[in-house]
């Protein structure tokens, strides 16, 4: 557990010499989700769309891409700051040290994972405050509860993702492209921008990916669509009981295997 | 085979009172070379020796245009750094960085294809170049392996022909033997010696703190320290500087705390390392039979003396009288 | 005295630039083929975005505006145009930041070329790069999507994109210049980025935008290279004609790139002034 706190800390002193970085993580989310809303005027003429709502369950197709827009910042961290992790140590030269060190590398990601979600939320936080004032967005004190409940969901899974990447760039060491490949179809098949009923493919894909669920359920919540809560959660909690194991698991194994092979340090 | 012939200056290289200064965020300031006046004449093999953070790095960086100094003039064969910097560089190789001045994803034969072109090598005898390097280095049978494969010694050597890829008459070597095994670090000397210097009449200026280096090879050699040079002559000339004085070596078992011999610091050059569980002392005088029995009683309650010598002053010996500190010890605080 | 031809000298030191980066992407295989598939990546969402807005393709709305009424027709070609912009923000700005983190910055910067021949060697290969991606996804996504275009001015697209390119070099040496000095350039990158691409038209006319960031847009090249694009290739209605598209361009293109070498050559100095250049 010290450890953990001791790597949050440490990551927390370098971000605040990055003041640039803290104000981009902020703003940024929102300016990606602008272009949409534009191309929906394009498109449609005005805020609503009855196709749309034939899909997602709401017409108001803005609130519906700042939705996804802001919590998928939770979903780039994980699968980057983890994944990145223990490349960065390679890079540095630390790597040998860390793992020599009586502490499981586990620990060390896990930490990584735990700021990172710390860092999210702030994020989000400040986004959704932005969005309340900007765009009139409703939240109550009693949609916190729920909301919070499925983002715990939400990073667990996505700590499963992070082993994994993790695992994959001590294996492969060049492995810019596995994470890209991991953001792509995060990027594409859960509805971050649109709803994955739109195509067969985007839906059937969808449903292996814990973010799927996380996001119907947070839109549900913040904009009042109709969702099963209890289906949500379920499926969540399986999908983490599913994803986390077999994420440390492989990372175990990769682990294992770089240190019979002698290319843990290898950059 | 075909040569690219540069025409230079009998002074190679001419510095007038060269002044790089950096400033850090609280003010103040750090005068990594300051005021540093030098001549060397073609041919020459010239030496820099100085501890880390000496300003040595910096100096070569300046003349070789990837800094700009402060104040004064650098010439480097005729061409002036700040108003004719292509000029300079079109006559300079310059070896710093060592092996992390290659691209390591690629070969040797494409890392040298690559800066043939750059270095602007003509196209009919890059080829032919590039073959006599890697035969010179002997890194043929490496040729077609990626640099991330080859040891520390062999990227130096690739290193070195990439910066003999034109043919330039002027050298500047940063520490080219840093951090390598005896093997190579002696190849990379005799290789600067005998093939560079004596074979091929480059002007060379070498920087180093190994003081064998410097004066094995170096026909003369200026010492810097805190950005100035402290002394400039022959290797000779400078070690006879100190002729009235010998150097006793206390070679003692255990550590020995510094502060032991504070009483005795400011009267004469004393230098203290220590390694392997060893200390050294070395301490110049022209007595070293009246001053033994003060050391021994000086250091007898911290440690074990296991021998005492007696011999004439090394080039690192002259640097710790002039300067007071040790060829070994790191002032990078101040570069 | 044999004389190095300065001219041959340049342009064979930009060719082994473009030569070397490709050959050290090349060994880092799937990285290199990942790259290929970005761009479907991101344009796919704008796809089925669209479609989950109309039901399916096509958008009267849209027709109104522009004369296409072909959602996914007319957001490809935004969409392909723009992808030069990685040429600009990335890959020309990230070239120096990776010669540092290589440890070969200083190699470079020792050698006898002046600072624009290795911009211009960082541009050559990004462009080379780009293109290629772009010419791949072009054929795969006009078959998969049955897109129909008037190819009467085909020559004239790849003039204009040619002119937008090198206003985008502006850009891109900029950025790259920014590296020298800046701990945090990714950020300024990122941002001016996000901003091209928001205000760009690439999936919307300018219509639809607020008038203050129109009147940004005039001043951008992918502006009027998305425009006159989509005007040769889909017929989209325009309010000024092609040759002031012509026009503009060029006068882009000399600002753009004046301000971006300008601020390179500053950024140069002012690193080997402060001695910062070759640090990563």
């Amino acid at each position: 557990m010290r450890v953990i706190i001791e790597e949050i800390k440490k990551d927390i002193r370098i971000l605040l010499t990055y003041p640039a970085e803290i104000a981009f993580w902020i703003i940024s989310p929102l300016l990606w989700v602008v272009p949409l809303v534009f191309q929906g005027k394009a498109l449609i003429g005005g805020l609503q769309s009855t196709a749309f709502a034939n899909l997602a369950g709401t017409g108001e197709y803005i609130p519906y891409v700042l939705i996804g827009g802001i919590f998928s910042t939770y979903m780039f961290t994980a699968v980057w700051s983890m994944g990145n992790a223990l490349r960065n140590e390679m890079f540095y030269g630390t790597l040998e040290h860390i793992l020599s060190s009586p502490v499981r590398p586990i620990y060390i990601l896990l930490g990584k994972g735990l700021y990172n979600s710390l860092l999210s939320t702030f994020f989000v936080t400040i986004q959704i405050l932005i969005c309340v004032f900007l765009f009139g967005l409703d939240i109550t004190l009693q949609k916190i509860v729920p909301i919070a409940f499925f983002l715990v969901l939400l990073m667990i899974g996505l700590y499963g993702v992070g082993f994994i990447a993790s695992a994959l760039t001590l294996l492969i060491k060049e492995a810019q492209g596995v994470l890209h490949l991991f953001e792509y179809i995060l990027f594409l098949f859960t509805p971050i921008r649109y709803p994955v009923e739109v195509h067969p493919i985007t839906r059937a894909v969808s449903l292996f990916i814990p973010l799927t669920y996380a996001l119907v359920a947070l839109r549900g919540i913040l904009l009042g669509i109709e969702f099963d809560f209890v289906k949500n959660s379920l499926i969540l909690v399986a999908l983490d009981a599913i994803i986390v194991p077999v994420g440390i698991w492989i990372f175990m194994r990769i682990e294992q295997r770089t240190k019979r092979r002698g290319t843990l340090a290898h950059y | 085979m075909n040569k690219i012939i540069f025409m230079v200056d009998e002074k190679n290289i001419v510095l007038t009172d060269l002044v790089k200064v950096f400033k850090k965020r609280r003010k103040d300031e750090v005068r990594a070379v300051d005021g540093v006046n030098m001549e060397i004449k073609q041919g020459e093999l010239f030496g820099l020796l100085g501890p880390n953070g000496a300003g040595k790095t910096t100096l070569i960086k300046c003349i070789s245009t990837l800094l700009i100094p402060d104040a004064g003039t650098a010439t480097v064969g005729g061409a002036d750094i700040q108003k004719d910097p292509l000029g300079v560089r079109r006559m300079i190789g310059v070896l710093t960085g060592g092996e992390r001045s290659l691209y390591w994803k690629l070969t040797p034969l494409e890392n040298l294809k690559y800066f043939a072109a750059l270095y602007g090598v003509p196209r009919k005898i890059t080829a032919e170049r590039i073959d006599y390097l890697l035969d010179l280095m002997e890194l043929k049978d490496k040729s077609h392996e990626r640099v991330e494969r080859l040891s520390s010694g062999m990227k130096q050597k690739l290193s070195i022909a990439r910066t003999l890829i034109h043919d330039p008459p002027i050298l500047l070597i940063d520490e080219p033997t840093l951090g390598l095994d005896p093997y190579f670090a002696r190849f990379i000397r005799g290789f600067i010696k005998k093939e560079l210097h004596d074979k091929l009449g480059k002007t060379i200026l070498l920087t180093t703190h190994y003081m064998d280096e410097a004066d094995e090879l170096c026909e003369r050699v200026a010492f810097m320290y805190n950005g100035k040079l402290t002394a400039l002559d022959t290797p000779v000339l400078l070690k006879q500087s100190m002729s009235q004085e010998q150097i006793l070596e206390v070679k003692c078992l255990g550590d020995l705390d510094e502060k032991a011999f504070s009483h005795m610091h400011e009267e004469m050059g004393i230098s203290i390392t220590k390694s392997d569980g060893l200390t050294y002392i070395h301490i110049s005088t022209e007595n070293p039979e009246d001053l033994l029995s003060r050391v021994i009683d000086t250091v007898r309650d911290h440690v074990k003396v296991l021998s005492v010598n007696v011999t004439t002053p090394t080039l690192e010996d002259v640097f710790v009288h002039l300067t007071g500190v040790s060829l070994k010890d790191d002032t990078t605080q101040r570069e | 005295m044999v004389r190095l031809n300065k001219l041959t000298h340049y342009i064979r030191a930009i060719n082994a630039e473009n030569i070397k980066e490709w050959r050290i992407e090349w060994k880092y295989k799937p990285d290199f083929f990942r790259q290929f598939l970005a761009p479907f990546v991101y344009l796919l969402p704008f796809f089925l975005y669209g479609v989950a807005l109309l039901g399916g393709r096509f958008s009267e709305h849209l027709r109104s505006l522009t004369g296409v009424g072909d959602m996914i027709a007319y957001t490809f070609i935004g969409y392909l145009i723009m992808g030069f912009l990685n040429t600009a923000c990335w890959a020309m700005g990230w070239s120096l930041r990776k010669e540092q983190w290589y440890g070969t910055l200083d190699t470079i910067f020792a050698a006898p070329v002046p600072r624009w021949v290795y911009v211009a060697g960082m541009a050559a290969h990004s462009t080379c790069h780009q293109g290629l991606i772009m010419l791949l996804q072009a054929i795969v996504i006009t078959i998969l999507f049955s897109i129909a275009f008037q190819t009467s001015g085909i020559m004239l697209v790849f003039l204009i994109v040619a002119l937008m390119v090198i206003g985008l070099y502006g850009l891109g040496v900029l950025i790259a210049g920014l590296t020298i000095g800046l701990k945090q350039w990714w950020v300024i990158s990122e941002a001016l980025s996000t901003l091209m691409l928001i205000v760009t038209p690439i999936a919307y006319p300018l219509a639809v935008l607020p008038v203050f960031l129109r009147r940004v847009s005039m001043l951008l090249p992918t502006t009027y290279g998305v425009m006159g694009a989509r005007y040769l290739l889909l017929g989209e209605q325009i309010n000024i004609g092609l040759g002031m598209i012509f026009i503009r361009l060029a006068v882009i293109l000399v600002v753009w790139l004046s301000i971006g070498m300008t601020i390179f050559l500053l950024m140069d100095r002012f690193g080997r002034k402060k001695g910062f250049a070759s640090l990563y």
